[in-house]
């Protein structure tokens, strides 16, 4: 296995110069001109090239490459563009915001719309079923601003169950302000559930009905052995692909939950940074996900194996 | 007392040279003091001692302003200083502010922008700058038109009379700060505030929330006097009274409209802006102006002020179709003006949020067109068709459709253009929108290439020159007049009042040349956009004022009032 993990990981290498090239010509050679956008209409053609200077994109496109590939070697992307703040800086302040919005739904939606369609799954073709099914498509036929917008106006303005925004919260680190993030968790997990449990109904109808858990029951296994022990086991390897690469994209938060709540994470970061033209940020936040996204696609890889003893890594 | 606001925007930099963006001056001009400032309460607006005893005094020959610093100003306490009191504020301040707003490694935006070519020798210590980069030191290099001439003291001198040279003095971007803190703090000297402002940077989180504290050094006192009706309107209670008021402001980032007026409606924020759906919403347009509907009458007061700006449809005057002088197409762009109907387009597009221009310059600045005794183009359909047929397109046969280049591409942009295009096919003119991005308009514009070009300006400082100079003929691409406009009667008349003081007799030359512009329409003349804002009835002393925004130091609340109109809100 190891020599399987080394493989994968040398593999990375070519994976994200690709990436890299891509995002380069992506944001540096045709994207938007971030000195333009700072400087507005009329700037001087001084200012124009004192900024590029400051920027150094004055320099040749090779050599403005040959910089960001030292800037990936070394995970120091420089400072933003709009704010001049160090980007590792702007990206772990941003990311703590972000995963504690992203990650509490996630598990809880993990768990519930795992529950919840393994137990439509077992009732199958039934009234509940359908009545389940029906739903699930309708919520997901819902645009996700409608269920910001909706509950946001009834649950935080009308009820005053929630705080509308997070205005009054000052300190970010894990857990202080989780008052703060209740009703965007509630939003987020009601959301998720039409499509999540569209998805894992379809892979546990494929399991629920195969030979080995007709032959679990002809061995009197119970319903409750069949469907957690069995069942439930088999069915999570699509799930765990499903899931697994989701979460380097946890940390980008979700950008429209954190302009409505004014959460101060990476989603909307991510935003500001492609309305500004601010380069370094999208950069980096790219590479990121690109490395985030090749290792958690190998850990999904490798949680098969443990999984499911007919998958071997080698 | 805590006044809670908001921001829509993150700013860029505290650092005074380093920024030229609302957000960023927002900030400054309630951390930092200027030399000069805008009066809060009068209109037109105008010109007080900031940091300064008295108005800055001009020399015989024009040149000279000298700049007399009041005593006993301090910084705020920081450990930037000498056992971290905050030092006075002495002419040294003033002479290192002015050679650092104009290091080119710094400015790079509000130099180039407001201040170049004005201060005697200033340009040339630039270059310096430039040259020498960070090895620049500029205790060694003297800027001849600034000198210190005692400790308070310092004369500042123009490379020629220019009574515009004054106004930059008023920008965030020419804030007092003190060298030390540049020097300790670095590049974070842009997160890091030490000056002299009424408020003081108590918490710094730019995604998030931002809280600023008073002052406790702070002098400055409520302005005694104000303009007509100010006084009926209780905003001269507090004449003569130290300032702020506030203890605390609070001023998250809420981006979105939902929220922050959800916020306003349950008390939590005191004052917001009004876009345009809450508008609708809330209040109404009527011959008198704008009120509140009547369910939001008794829960809140509402404001409405004309922005320094103005919005226009710049034409290509080297364009094939449009542009040029032949009497034909000048008729064209004439059919065009009589055929806009802007009052439609203000009423049933901005709500009623704006004032329809008959001249570049926004009004309530000298030289308006309520000034000058001037009137623009009103709709006239017939006019247009006439028009139509002298340019040679007789019910606009044979005239293709004329490109209009927008910088953005929203629904709000694309419902306005619709508004245009619809009034003008009335006429038999057709339009065609182009949406693209900032830096695409940008480069099309730029080029010249392009027909029509929705544009605007919002004022650098309030003077009409500010507007006249965006079709004078030696500002041509890449300066502002990128429609290549010429006229050499008009440049004259440009050159003849542009450092002129107020006066009868400028007023008749800016007349003259609003006559030009309408008569050979480089510009279609839109708007002066108008803003709406709401407030708690526990929000004291506000008056929007767009030269000095957000008002902090003058605000105050009432916390008795406040506890008793808090049940009073609807939900």
């Amino acid at each position: 296995m190891l020599a399987y993990i080394a493989r994968r990981l040398l593999y990375l290498i070519p994976t994200l110069f690709g990436v890299a090239v891509l995002v380069f010509v992506l944001f540096s050679v045709a994207g938007e001109d971030p000195v333009r956008i700072l400087l507005g209409d009329h700037a001087s053609p001084e200012a124009i090239a004192l900024q590029q200077a400051k920027w150094g994109l004055d320099k040749p496109l090779l050599a403005q490459f040959g910089d960001f590939l030292v800037q990936i070697v070394t995970f120091d992307y420089g400072n933003s563009y709009a704010s001049g703040e160090p980007l590792s800086k702007m990206f772990s302040d941003g990311a703590v915001v972000s995963l504690s919005l992203t990650l509490p739904p996630f598990l809880m939606s993990l768990c519930i719309n795992i529950l919840l369609a393994m137990l439509i799954a077992y009732y199958r073709n039934s009234w509940f079923d359908r009545f389940a099914t029906a739903i699930a498509v309708m919520a997901m036929s819902v645009s996700y601003l409608v269920y910001i917008i909706s509950l946001q106006y009834l649950l935080a303005f009308k009820l005053d169950l929630f705080p509308v925004t997070a205005a009054g919260a000052t300190d970010w680190s894990f857990g202080s302000s989780h008052y703060y993030f209740v009703l965007p968790w509630l939003i987020m997990v009601l959301a998720a559930m039409g499509p999540d449990v569209r998805i894992y109904r379809t892979v546990f109808l494929d399991e629920i009905d195969a030979d080995y858990v007709r032959t679990a029951r002809a061995k009197g296994a119970s319903e409750r052995t069949v469907l957690f022990k069995h069942v439930l086991k088999n069915a999570l390897i699509p799930i765990i692909t499903y899931t697994v690469v989701a979460i380097p994209f946890l940390v980008l938060g979700a950008f429209l939950m954190e302009r409505f709540f004014g959460l101060p994470g990476v989603g909307d970061l991510l935003i500001k940074s492609i309305n500004n033209g601010d380069y370094p940020v999208l950069k980096g936040l790219t590479m990121y996900i690109a490395v985030g996204y090749s290792l958690f696609n190998l850990l999904s890889d490798i949680l098969y194996a443990f999984v499911d003893p007919r998958v071997k890594l080698d | 007392m805590v006044f809670n606001y908001y921001r829509t925007a993150a700013h860029k930099s505290l650092d005074p040279a380093a920024q030229f963006d609302s957000a960023s001056g927002e900030l400054i001009d309630n951390l930092y003091d200027k030399l000069i400032d805008y009066h809060y309460l009068k209109r037109p607006y105008e010109l007080v001692p900031g940091l300064l005893t008295k108005m800055p005094t001009l020399s015989a020959d024009q040149l000279t302003y000298t700049f007399e610093l009041r005593q006993g100003v301090h910084f705020i306490d920081d450990p930037c200083f000498k056992d971290g009191k905050g030092r006075e504020v002495v002419a040294d301040d003033i002479v290192y502010m002015l050679k650092r707003h104009a290091d080119a490694k710094i400015n790079t935006q509000s130099y180039p922008a407001i201040f170049s070519g004005f201060v005697k020798g200033l340009d040339e210590f630039r270059v310096k700058t430039k040259e020498l980069g960070a090895k620049m030191n500029y205790d060694e290099h003297d800027v001849e038109g600034i000198k210190k001439t005692g400790k308070y003291t310092v004369d500042v001198t123009l490379t020629k009379p220019n009574p515009l040279a004054i106004f930059p003095f008023a920008s965030s971007t020419m804030a007092v700060y003190p060298r030390e803190a540049v020097e300790k703090y670095g590049e974070g000297f842009a997160r890091h505030p030490v000056g002299t402002g009424p408020f003081k940077m108590h918490k710094y989180d730019r995604q998030g929330v931002m809280i600023l504290r008073r002052n406790e050094k702070y002098q400055g006192t409520y302005p005694t006097e104000g303009a007509p009706g100010d006084k009926e309107k209780g905003l001269l209670a507090d004449a003569g009274k130290k300032i702020p008021f506030l203890d605390e402001v609070r001023i998250p980032l809420i981006e979105e409209d939902q929220p922050r007026v959800l916020e306003f409606r349950l008390g939590r924020i005191d004052w917001i802006g009004l876009d345009r759906e809450t508008v609708a919403e809330m209040a109404t347009r009527d011959e008198k102006g704008f009120h509140l509907n009547p369910e939001y009458a008794d829960q809140f007061d509402m404001y409405s002020e004309a922005t320094t700006s103005t919005e226009f449809w710049r034409i290509n005057m080297r364009d094939e179709l449009i542009g040029g002088n032949t009497p034909e197409k000048k008729a064209l762009r004439q059919a065009i003006a009589y055929a806009l109907d802007i009052p439609g387009y203000i009423m049933k597009m901005r709500n009623g949020r704006g004032v329809k221009l008959d001249t570049l310059v926004p009004t309530g600045f000298s030289g308006a067109q309520d000034r000058i005794g001037f009137e623009g183009y009103s709709t006239n359909l017939e006019m247009a068709k006439q028009k139509l047929v002298e340019a040679g397109y007789p019910e606009g046969k044979g005239l293709p459709p004329i490109a209009v280049e927008f910088r953005s591409p929203t629904s709000r942009i694309r419902q306005e253009y619709e508004y245009h295009r619809y009034q003008l096919d009335k006429v038999g003119i057709k339009l065609k929108g182009n949406f693209q991005t900032f830096t695409a308009w940008l480069r099309k514009t730029e080029a010249g290439n392009y027909q029509i070009s929705a544009a605007g300006w919002s004022a650098d400082y309030p003077d009409p020159e500010n507007f006249y100079q965006l079709f004078y003929g030696p500002n041509k691409t890449p300066g502002p007049n990128n429609g290549l406009y010429v006229n050499e009667k008009y440049d004259a008349l440009f050159d003849k009042m542009r450092f002129m003081k107020p006066s009868p007799e400028r007023n008749g030359i800016i007349k003259e040349m609003a006559g030009i512009l309408k008569d050979e329409v480089p510009v279609l003349v839109l708007q002066q956009p108008v803003v709406l804002g709401v407030y708690h009835k526990w929000v004291g002393n506000l008056k929007r004022n767009m030269m000095h925004n957000p008002p902090f130091r003058y605000l105050k609340v009432d916390p008795e009032v406040k506890k008793a109109q808090l049940p009073k809100l609807k939900r």
